[in-house]
């Protein structure tokens, strides 16, 4: 079933909307969030995770609608790793996550299994006696991620997991994502493009508070298909002038001429050839389609 | 325990009494409650401001947000008793360090026994117990009201200076937060500041009460 939001619109007290009308369905598996900061994401999910009302729109839970009456029950479903978070810094990992997952209502016997077994997911094993203060960035994101995976939610809800995170920590982090996804929701927010092309078949693009685009990624990239030129510019005077007239997703220097990766709606008026769109060109075609 | 009682609490609660034993004067043993009350107050709001609000400050309060309204309640009191315990132990050591810094004149009031002596601390006892809890809880409730530990300790500040003055004591007389400092010393056998306590349960007693409904709404 996964989440159904219809008509969502979020406006604070000091008047700024940060979502603003938006329809969108998340079906079970992993469902990437895409957008630049602003976008509106983190609001969005704070209005799944109940800690924000909406000004308007609905939302369901499995067919459950968010509504005061039915918060408790939602919030048991939901497992939420904030985009920032400073987890005890006093306690050891160990000591951290036994206290998150009694204040759960996990059962003892229960929370203490999933500590075992996440902590090895996430090779923090050797790490658990250390003190939170103590712990990188990546590793206390890492817990972070635990905390959240306490309660076996059937909808997870992580903002910008791997923020911080060395290459192998992210694909750590991306595969236990994955893993974990199998017959629940897992949202995924993020504005590294790369995370999401290797875990999400369906995303949406978010941008000042609307939906862009949502959908699956083959039909994001079909899209941009056929707007995507690679062209060589000889000196920097020429990269400057298309920098000027195009988004330009990628350069870089093959031999002495600067390649140069241009998103275009029509042929550029330059020598250059089409190419298949990455994930990331269709994030800039579709974040810039309307901009002249 | 590691989470609302840290180290730095710790030592800076200890700091503050032992300082207060050495420059706050008394003559007579009956005078180191009035010596105490009002400090210990002090000590108090400032130590427990930050009950729930280091969890807003370290950005845990939407995780939880998700937890089960018991299980946070209690987790809040749970920190509450223990930091009150320990004000009150702290408390109890401060009343011996005054003894044992000032020297006054035990049994100042010639009653002449060792019983009074002890009757007199427990009586103390009683009374910054009562102190201790009623400031302890009104920060930390004023805190989660408007989610700053700063607005907690503000708020007690201004009715700290207000109950705590001459103002407060001709206004509110026995009925006064601070009734057991602005006590009858001459007469031991006057027990009419007790009021000024049970103001002080009232309060406490409601404090308790709406911390839940405050933490379930604000988050």
């Amino acid at each position: 079933m996964g989440i159904k939001i219809e008509d969502l619109t979020v406006t604070f007290r000091n008047k700024v909307t940060a979502i603003n009308h938006v329809y969108l369905e998340i079906p079970k598996g992993i469902f990437g969030l895409l957008g630049e900061n602003g976008a509106g994401k983190t609001t969005l999910m704070r209005v799944l995770t109940t800690v924000l009302s909406p000004t308007s729109g609905t939302v369901t839970l499995d067919g459950m609608f968010y509504s005061e009456g039915n918060f408790r029950k939602i919030q048991r479903k939901i497992g939420y790793l904030p985009q920032e978070i400073d987890l005890y810094p006093g306690l050891s990992v160990q000591e951290c996550l036994e206290y998150m997952g009694d204040l759960a209502g996990i059962p003892r016997q229960a929370y203490k299994q999933r500590i075992d077994f996440y902590l090895e997911k996430t090779s923090l094993s050797e790490h658990r006696r250390k003190k939170m203060k103590q712990l990188s960035g990546g590793m206390k994101r890492r817990v972070g991620l635990i905390q959240a995976l306490l309660n076996e939610p059937e909808f997870l809800i992580v903002d910008e997991p791997t923020t911080g995170l060395d290459p192998e920590e992210r694909i750590r982090i991306r595969n236990l994502l994955v893993d974990f996804s199998e017959g629940r929701t897992v949202l995924f927010s993020t504005h590294v493009v790369e995370d999401l092309a290797a875990t999400c078949n369906q995303l949406a693009v978010m941008k000042k508070g609307k939906f862009l685009y949502s959908g699956s990624m083959k039909e994001l990239l079909e899209q941009a298909n056929g707007h995507i030129w690679i062209c060589k510019a000889k000196d920097e005077g020429t990269a400057r002038e298309l920098e000027k007239k195009y988004h330009v997703s990628s350069k870089q220097y093959v031999g002495d001429e600067l390649q140069m990766k241009l998103i275009s709606e029509a042929r550029p008026h330059i020598e250059c050839r089409s190419c298949e769109a990455t994930l990331e060109d269709a994030y800039i075609y579709i974040a810039n389609k309307e901009a002249p | 325990m590691k989470i609302s009682l840290t180290f730095q609490k710790q030592a800076y609660a200890v700091f503050y009494v032992v300082i207060l034993s050495l420059v706050r004067g008394v003559t007579y043993s009956n005078e180191i409650g009035i010596a105490l009350e009002a400090p210990m107050a002090f000590l108090a709001f400032t130590f427990c401001a930050d009950t729930y609000t280091q969890e807003i400050a370290g950005k845990r309060s939407e995780i939880w947000r998700l937890y089960p309204m018991k299980k946070r309640t209690y987790a809040i009191y749970r920190r509450i008793v223990i930091q009150e315990m320990f004000l009150l132990a702290a408390a109890a050591a401060s009343y011996g360090l005054f003894i044992l810094f000032q020297n006054p004149f035990l049994n100042g009031l010639g009653q002449g026994s060792l019983e009074s002596e002890v009757c007199q601390f427990l009586v103390y006892f009683a009374a910054i117990a009562v102190t201790l809890a009623f400031w302890g809880l009104l920060s930390n409730l004023f805190a989660c009201l408007f989610r700053n530990m700063w607005v907690g300790i503000g708020g007690c500040m201004v009715l700290w200076l207000l109950t705590n003055s001459s103002i407060g004591d001709k206004t509110l007389k026995a009925w006064n937060l601070f009734s057991y400092t602005f006590r009858e010393l001459d007469n031991s056998s006057d027990f009419s500041w007790v009021c000024g306590k049970m103001v002080c349960i009232c309060i406490g007693i409601i404090a308790v009460a709406v911390l839940p409904k405050i933490i379930e709404k604000r988050g």
